[in-house]
């Protein structure tokens, strides 16, 4: 690529939505941005046209320091975009259901926020429920969609109302990958039709399910309206056990 | 004459293979739905195929054809302070006037008819007070809407960067003119 000529130089007509930004911080930052010597994840300033090599693996790095993809996505292989994808949905799923350090603060933990995760776990809820379900197999799955994505929307709204810090996609995200237990119980459920079994199992999975989501719940509310928060989320999950259990 | 006739579908869309999964997508979400659901009853298919091809096209239209076809992407995402941004890009002016008329007219006028579709169909389920078939038709609906402000937002974007760059080249033009001027008098 070549360099403008003239020396104040205006940038050429591209949003440099990532590219003037300065290098992420744990990388040693050079005194002037010169463009060879940028760390190697992010590409010289100037290229957006010619196809670059694709760099799959510079997404976490940018991410973590929240500056969004490198300016070549635009130009990049449609597979790169899959891969992507498909890594975010499995991160996400491990930030929110699994113990991990960043637990704590919301506003990191699903940073990279998808709505890809939370439908296919409502979807395969509600197929599973419908399965299992001898009659009205529709009315089933319907029941089970509305309830969760109406209760989703409304938890959100519920913790703004309470004059909580949470952006709207980031809760709907995270109430969806919440799901993921309650998803693995509805299967056992399935499987195995003992009443008994059903009711460990869907305690054991409410209970994950509730913990998974109570950090982000909690954290995203004044101290003195936690329980106000979090009573309606544990309200939906133990509907939705109960719809689990009562399917025969 | 093959020759010629492979350079005239050229010249006709820019990328052929894009257009296709841009358009199929939509289509077979709606035949689907059309279909299935005056010749067979089973709510649970029709919904679940349905919401899948129409989350696919969605996914198609955000990530691959508005970056193929227009140069425009979209997306949000949560910055330092927890807040959330909506980060809109697109190709440089050469590339701009380089893609393909056809390809963007495809691309503007098929997500228009499809929502279009998807309103009309909700329209008739409406009327018909089948409660189920609104949900399949809100879902799809909400789908093609978020895209279209998505990309017509962008292209906004676009535009108003395109001006301040001329704005500013102009600007610096005129100035580095007179400083020249002034070394040489």
């Amino acid at each position: 690529t070549v360099l403008p000529a003239r020396p104040p130089s205006p940038p050429r007509a591209q949003i440099p939505v990532s590219s003037s930004l300065p290098p992420p911080p744990p990388k040693p930052a050079p005194p002037k941005p010169q463009p060879h010597s940028f760390p190697p994840p992010l590409p010289p300033p100037s290229s957006s046209v010619p196809a670059p090599p694709p760099l799959p693996s510079s997404r976490p790095e940018i991410a973590a320091s929240g500056f969004g993809p490198a300016p070549n996505t635009l130009t990049e292989p449609v597979w790169d975009t899959v891969k992507r994808d498909l890594s975010r949905i499995v991160s996400n799923l491990k930030l929110v259901v699994f113990p991990n350090p960043y637990r704590e603060d919301p506003g990191k933990a699903l940073r990279d926020w998808d709505l890809w995760g939370p439908f296919f776990f409502i979807v395969f809820l509600g197929l599973t429920l419908s399965w299992s379900a001898s009659v009205k197999k529709s009315e089933v799955f319907a029941v089970a969609f509305g309830l969760l994505a109406a209760g989703a929307v409304i938890l959100t709204l519920n913790v703004l109302l309470l004059g909580g810090h949470i952006i709207f996609f980031q809760s709907l995200s995270l109430l969806g990958y919440c799901l993921f237990p309650l998803d693995v119980g509805a299967l056992i459920c399935m499987l195995k039709d003992n009443v008994i079994l059903k009711v460990v199992v869907v305690c054991v999975t409410l209970a994950w399910s509730s913990w998974a989501a109570y950090p982000f719940m909690s954290s995203a509310v004044n101290p003195r309206r936690k329980a106000l928060a979090l009573y309606p989320v544990f309200l939906m999950y133990v509907s939705v056990g109960f719809l689990i259990i009562a399917i025969d | 004459m093959d020759f010629n006739q492979q350079q005239s579908a050229d010249e006709n869309y820019g990328n052929p293979t894009t257009c296709f999964f841009h358009v199929f997508f939509k289509g077979a979400a709606l035949a689907f739905y059309i279909l299935f659901s005056f010749f067979v009853g089973n709510f649970v298919v029709i919904f679940v195929v349905t919401a899948v091809l129409a989350a696919l096209d969605f996914w198609v239209v955000k990530n691959v054809s508005g970056r193929i076809l227009v140069g425009l992407r979209w997306w949000n995402e949560i910055d330092d302070q927890g807040e959330s941004v909506w980060r809109f890009e697109c190709l440089d002016q050469e590339s701009m006037a380089r893609l393909n008329k056809k390809d963007s007219w495809l691309f503007w006028w098929t997500l228009y008819l499809n929502a279009g579709a998807w309103l009309l169909l909700s329209i008739f389920s409406l009327i018909r007070f089948e409660a189920d078939y609104i949900l399949v038709c809100g879902v799809c609906l909400t789908l093609s809407i978020a895209n279209i402000v998505g990309f017509t937002k962008c292209r906004k974007d676009a535009k108003n960067q395109v001006q301040q760059f001329a704005a500013r080249t102009l600007a610096s033009r005129v100035s580095s003119t007179f400083q020249s001027a002034f070394t040489i008098v």
